[in-house]
């Protein structure tokens, strides 16, 4: 009876796993496609999930404005609104940083990360805010053993597979596709050939962010809630996500994030009560550290080889 | 070159006070920092403190970053292993604050040097995505319980009287720290400026250039990095012990990534591999910041939570406008002077 109970906990963990995966992989895929296209690491991506995660709150409830949006239009709005700040960071900021050594666009992507933290403190504190009821799923999916996959983890492998899928298929079948893959593997050739290069930068983070907003949402549905420190782990989390699938590759974000994902539920649900609380999300990073120093370019990375 | 002195031996142009204005200029200014704590109230001489103490660290990350070129984004974990570990031992073994302090900083070098290890394999942001990672799981470290025999808790306060070594010169005011803070500011200062004359700050900058040819040339460039690491990291740990006593009660939250980031800003708006820009940049950001409390206090109550935002925007501007650092536009003003009212 106890194996049974055993199997039982251990597929939920990994169901969970690869439900939270999902989350992370539309995360770490828009982290992919900045860093593929424009060559920024953005260390800001998981705060800004957190700023999109947020939205839906602030929009439909009276918690800052009082607008008290109907929460679906919100939730819309909120993924028109990632499309936007992609669009407003690329004109605003990394368009003058474009060719700028590496540590002044680390520490620019790291003085996001501050501001946003500042903003959000100001604005709602650390606490948890409950999403509205409307837009949470209420229905769950029944799997084998009487275990069941909860609505938003659902909704986020679906989303996940569907956008990378979409993203595959931009990228191999569409003239847009070509252009960013070309600016993506010789910006010098590109721009000879006629391809502007703010123009493919300004596509990539537009769709970069429009695919974060909707994991920071989804991220939020899952908890059935808000709060602030689950996302700044997500931030990190993510850069484990994408080593491992080799930072510049989309597929490879996408497994990445979903293996992360099952590591951590894993961890959490067998190694938390053994090591200390929390262990589980260390064990990713832990996870992180490995792969960097025995598979430096991960699964499906281009290597690079250096010359003098 | 200005008419009237010239160097006749290598010894003379290497040295740290090279002409006769700078050396009135350090004669005159060598009894400033003693004659501060009678001429100002203790608010601002604790301000002064801190940016002594600072120095030290963003020296230390001047070490790391600047001569050996290594992003790393674990200084907040680096103070923080030397802020614990050294409390660790002023509250169980009680030898004093300087001994106290040194094994923090020994510990925060060995600690350094495992963080390097990924350096073996890779570089650039590969080291600053594996450092941040370490960030994150020492944050976790200090604050699980479970690890309080190691760490001694999340929370610690020190004792507010602590002897230099053993129970002797006890150090309990403001001014006292203020003394200790300055002499240690003073000590790495020197130490940063003498590594950066020295074959180990060739190296390091060497290896910063380019760490293949300097392969080539027959520089172990992980030994290197390493050893930069250690240097660094001992440095940001003694920072982190002095500091830890400063502040009085230890906290997990007060070393993380935005103390990170605030020593980046210093470090990038000073001048980075510089000493002179490393002490510029601290001194300027830590009066801006004490300003801007006051005044957003004044402005709106609770609203310091915008503080971050403000530095944030800050250094976005500044990388976007002059990425060369303050000590790079006084050498420019400088050549201005020299050569005024003429153009060259």
């Amino acid at each position: 009876m106890s194996d049974v109970v055993d199997v039982a906990t251990g597929l939920e963990f990994f169901i969970t796993g690869l439900g939270k995966g999902s989350v992370y992989a539309l995360i770490a895929v828009g982290f992919a496609l900045i860093y593929k296209v424009t060559g920024v690491l953005n260390f800001a991506q998981g705060w800004f999930a957190a700023l999109f995660g947020l939205l839906p709150v602030v929009l439909s409830t009276s918690l800052v404005v009082s607008f008290e949006i109907s929460p679906l239009v919100a939730v819309a709005i909120t993924v028109f609104a990632g499309l936007l700040l992609g669009l407003v960071l690329e004109f605003g900021i990394f368009r003058f940083f474009i060719g700028e050594p590496v540590l002044s666009v680390i520490v620019v992507t790291l003085a996001l990360v501050a501001s946003i933290e500042g903003i959000v403190q100001y604005l709602v504190g650390p606490g948890y805010r409950a999403y509205p009821e409307a837009v949470l799923p209420d229905w769950t999916v029944p799997l084998a053993l009487g275990v069941e996959l909860q609505g938003p983890f659902a909704l986020a492998i679906v989303f996940a597979v569907a956008t990378v899928a979409a993203l595959m298929a931009f990228f191999r079948y569409t003239v847009m596709g070509s252009i960013l893959r070309a600016a993506a593997s010789d910006q010098q050739a590109a721009m000879v050939l006629g391809v502007s290069i703010e123009r493919t930068i300004v596509v990539a983070w537009a769709i970069s962010l429009t695919i974060t907003s909707i994991g920071g949402v989804l991220f939020a549905m899952s908890t059935s809630g808000w709060s602030f420190a689950p996302y700044t782990n997500i931030g990190i989390l993510v850069f484990a996500a994408v080593v491992l699938g080799g930072i510049d590759s989309i597929p490879g974000a996408f497994i990445g994030a979903i293996t992360i994902g099952v590591i951590e539920e894993l961890g959490t649900g067998y190694l938390d009560p053994v090591v200390a609380p929390g262990f589980g999300t260390v064990l990713p990073m832990l996870f992180l550290l490995v792969i960097i120093l025995v598979l430096p370019y991960g699964l499906f990375g281009t290597e690079r080889i250096e010359r003098l | 070159m200005p008419c009237g002195e010239y160097f006749t031996s290598y010894v003379s142009r290497m040295g740290l006070v090279r002409w006769r204005t700078e050396r009135v200029a350090f004669l005159l200014a060598l009894p400033i920092p003693f004659a501060l704590p009678a001429l100002l109230d203790t608010g601002t001489l604790s301000v002064i403190t801190q940016i002594y103490i600072f120095i030290v660290a963003v020296l230390g990350l001047n070490v790391i970053l600047g001569y050996a070129g290594e992003i790393v984004l674990a200084q907040g974990a680096f103070m923080a292993i030397g802020a614990y570990s050294s409390a660790r031992v002023i509250t169980t073994l009680g030898p004093g604050l300087l001994p106290a302090v040194f094994v923090g900083g020994l510990v925060t070098a060995v600690a350094a040097v495992l963080f390097g290890l990924p350096s073996w394999r890779v570089k650039g942001f590969y080291i600053a995505i594996s450092t941040l990672a370490l960030q994150f799981i020492t944050e976790w470290f200090i604050n699980a319980r479970e690890f309080s025999g190691i760490h001694g808790g999340p929370q610690t306060t020190l004792p507010s009287e602590i002897g230099l070594v053993g129970g002797a010169v006890p150090i309990s005011s403001i001014q006292d720290t203020y003394y200790l803070a300055l002499v240690a500011a003073a000590l790495f200062a020197l130490v940063s400026l003498n590594i950066s004359r020295t074959g180990i700050g060739r190296r390091f900058r060497a290896v910063k250039e380019n760490d293949l040819s300097s392969a080539v040339l027959g520089i172990d460039v992980f030994r290197t990095k390493l050893l930069a690491y250690a240097v660094g990291g001992f440095m940001v740990g003694v920072a982190g012990g002095l500091f830890g006593f400063y502040i009085g009660t230890l906290n997990v939250g007060q070393f993380g990534v935005s103390l990170t980031l605030e020593h980046y800003l210093m470090l990038l708006l000073g001048g980075v591999g510089r000493v002179w820009g490393a002490i510029i940049g601290v001194s300027t950001v830590v009066f801006l910041q004490d300003e801007l409390r006051t005044i957003i206090q004044e402005v709106a109550q609770g609203a310091t939570a915008l503080e971050p935002l403000f530095f944030g925007a800050v250094i976005i501007v500044y990388l976007a406008l002059e990425p060369k650092g303050i000590i790079a536009g006084l050498g420019q003003l400088k050549e201005y002077l020299r050569s005024w009212p003429y153009a060259y």
